[in-house]
């Protein structure tokens, strides 16, 4: 990671994102560090281990209970993070182990059931402008236009940049689709067309839950290369999730692998491949060898997450 | 519309005038077969007495519409989006809404131009039962699909506003108006055909308009005129309906239905 950004020469002047710095994480319930060896060094002295720097996003002793008709579904329970400024965190972990309610927690849909979620020292309170969100299933107004969807947030406070708004659509190669309704145009178009209404408003923070999930491999692997090409230009701290392994891998900082439900922390892997990467990287042996470990650590969460559900389908 | 397609539907509406043709050639002496109704037609089509009934129920028809347009389309999207405003007006709405438009004509006669007239509304008396029982007709499916309409829309979508930094009311007008208007112009599809149905039916009985005209050529026993009214009824009902089906559908043009 020491190599990282090095072409963005000013970005990390004052967050040094070394290795073990933000390892602020540890398994609340189990009380002992479940993270990988020999990245606790810095772990402070009340046996978390913390963020050195500001964190950007705390996560503390987050617990959410779903309580539709008395079923009781713990969704996610005693989960501690921490996310740095700028950092790029993919959430990697089975169908149904609560990492989507780790995300609408963040981005202030839903409320902790006991816990809390810090954002620059304050707790979230609903949703907000500074932490932006893209959906699993595309979610463009499909009654704007793709220009009236990117102007949205903007225009909410009268403060449309329209070089800006050109600008970002002739990156994502949008331009001349301004007058098109969503569903005119082609899926890997249509989660363009939604970055780029999130970057017009351009958030601190973006929580990205299962983007790519509906795209093709190709498509999929372009706007995954496009994402970092973005995120590498500006600052900003992404939360991204997915299930899948080569996926979290490519784009992160630090992987947050997940159990199944309920939704714990089972290990943080950092990623020390260099920036700025593209489809090259997915050859290479470091990235195996993440993706062996990453694989391991999400098997047997994969299979105890589809007994769960087997053992629902028989239930209901 | 190909010609085969053209020639099947010719068929479709040609074959019902031969059944007519035949069965009032033997029938009934009551029921006049299509020429005389054709005939009959043709003298009251150039007959003022046709026209003002017809522009009578035509203008009750569409202004008992806006109205209902009016009051049905911002009651159906509070209720729908406002869980509180809902549970204040819905249960009162939903007890009123069963009662057939025809159950509501005796009230009407009874109450509405006492109380028009009352309320100053003077040489307005007569119009109040049929204004009233037609709007019926049109308000509910409005009103419903209003509801349906902004019930159907995905959370995410307000989310997304929300995240975007819209306010509640910047998000019920991006969000909760735009997203339920297709269900609302099916309302109104629904609501236009209805108004007719009422409108008809209170007419008949209240006076005024093609209601009237057809109900008094039977007593009168003038049957071809019968026919007369019926056909204009259909006619007009079908225009109206037709006309708020096209403008409604291209004020949705991000529907992806919509584009014929």
């Amino acid at each position: 990671m020491s190599e990282r950004k090095q072409t963005t020469d000013d970005r990390n002047e004052n967050s040094q994102r070394t290795t073990g710095e933000y390892d602020g994480l540890r398994n609340g319930r189990s009380g002992h560090e479940t993270g990988t060896e020999g990245r606790r060094e810095r772990e402070g002295g009340d046996g978390r281990a913390r963020a050195t720097g500001d964190a950007l996003v705390e996560i503390n002793e987050l617990r959410k209970i779903y309580d539709p008709d008395g079923a009781h579904v713990t969704a996610v329970e005693d989960l501690d993070l921490d996310i740095g400024d700028n950092e790029f965190v993919t959430v990697l972990g089975p169908s149904g182990c609560g990492k989507s309610t780790l995300m609408e927690c963040i981005a202030g849909y839903l409320e902790p059931t006991e816990g809390e979620v810090l954002v620059n020292g304050d707790p979230v309170a609903g949703p907000d402008p500074s932490r932006g969100v893209v959906f699993q299933s595309n979610r463009l107004f499909p009654w704007k236009t793709i220009g009236q969807n990117a102007r949205f947030g903007p225009q909410m406070r009268n403060a449309v940049d329209d070089d800006r708004i050109q600008q970002l659509l002739d990156d994502t190669g949008l331009t001349g689709f301004e007058d098109s309704y969503p569903h005119e145009l082609s899926g890997g178009m249509q989660q363009r067309a939604e970055l780029v209404r999130l970057l017009a408003n351009d958030p601190d923070i973006m929580l990205m839950d299962e983007p790519f999930s509906g795209l093709d491999a190709m498509t999929k692997e372009l706007m995954q290369e496009m994402l970092l090409d973005i995120w590498e230009e500006e600052d900003r701290t992404v939360l991204f999730i997915t299930h899948d392994v080569a996926e979290a891998i490519f784009l992160a900082d630090r992987v947050v692998v997940m159990t199944a439900r309920p939704g714990q922390i089972k290990d943080v892997i950092d990623v020390d491949i260099g920036r700025p990467r593209d489809s090259s990287v997915l050859t290479s042996e470091a990235f195996n060898e993440y993706q062996e470990r990453a694989s391991d650590l999400i098997h047997d969460e994969a299979e105890r997450a589809m007994e769960q559900k087997q053992q629902e389908t028989q239930e209901a | 519309m190909d010609a085969a397609r053209l020639a099947k539907r010719g068929i479709s509406i040609a074959s019902i005038l031969v059944v007519w043709f035949v069965v009032s050639a033997v029938g009934p002496e009551t029921l006049p077969g299509p020429i005389a109704v054709a005939t009959t037609f043709a003298e009251y089509v150039v007959d003022p007495v046709y026209w003002s009934a017809v522009g009578l129920s035509t203008a009750r028809v569409l202004g008992t519409f806006v109205l209902a347009v009016l009051i049905g389309v911002p009651l159906g999207l509070l209720i729908g989006w406002n869980v509180v405003f809902g549970d204040f007006t819905y249960p009162a709405l939903e007890l009123i809404r069963p009662i057939p438009p025809i159950a509501w004509i005796p009230f009407g006669i009874l109450v509405l131009p006492t109380l028009a007239f009352s309320l100053g509304f003077a040489n307005f008396e007569v119009q109040t039962t049929v204004v009233f029982i037609t709007f019926l007709g049109a308000f509910f499916p409005i009103l419903l699909n209003g509801i349906e309409g902004v019930r159907g829309i995905d959370d995410e979508y307000s989310r997304a506003a929300h995240s975007l930094g819209a306010a509640d009311w910047q998000t019920f007008r991006h969000v909760i108006y735009p997203g339920a208007l297709p269900s609302v112009h099916t309302g109104m599809v629904v609501g236009m055909g209805l108004a007719w149905v009422n409108l008809v039916a209170a007419e008949m009985i209240s006076g005024g308009g093609l209601g009237f005209m057809t109900w008094s050529a039977y007593t009168g026993g003038s049957y071809p005129v019968i026919f007369v009214g019926m056909i204009t009824i259909g006619v007009l009902g079908y225009l109206s309906s037709t006309i708020v089906r096209y403008v409604g559908a291209s004020q949705l043009p991000w529907m992806e239905s919509a584009a014929a």
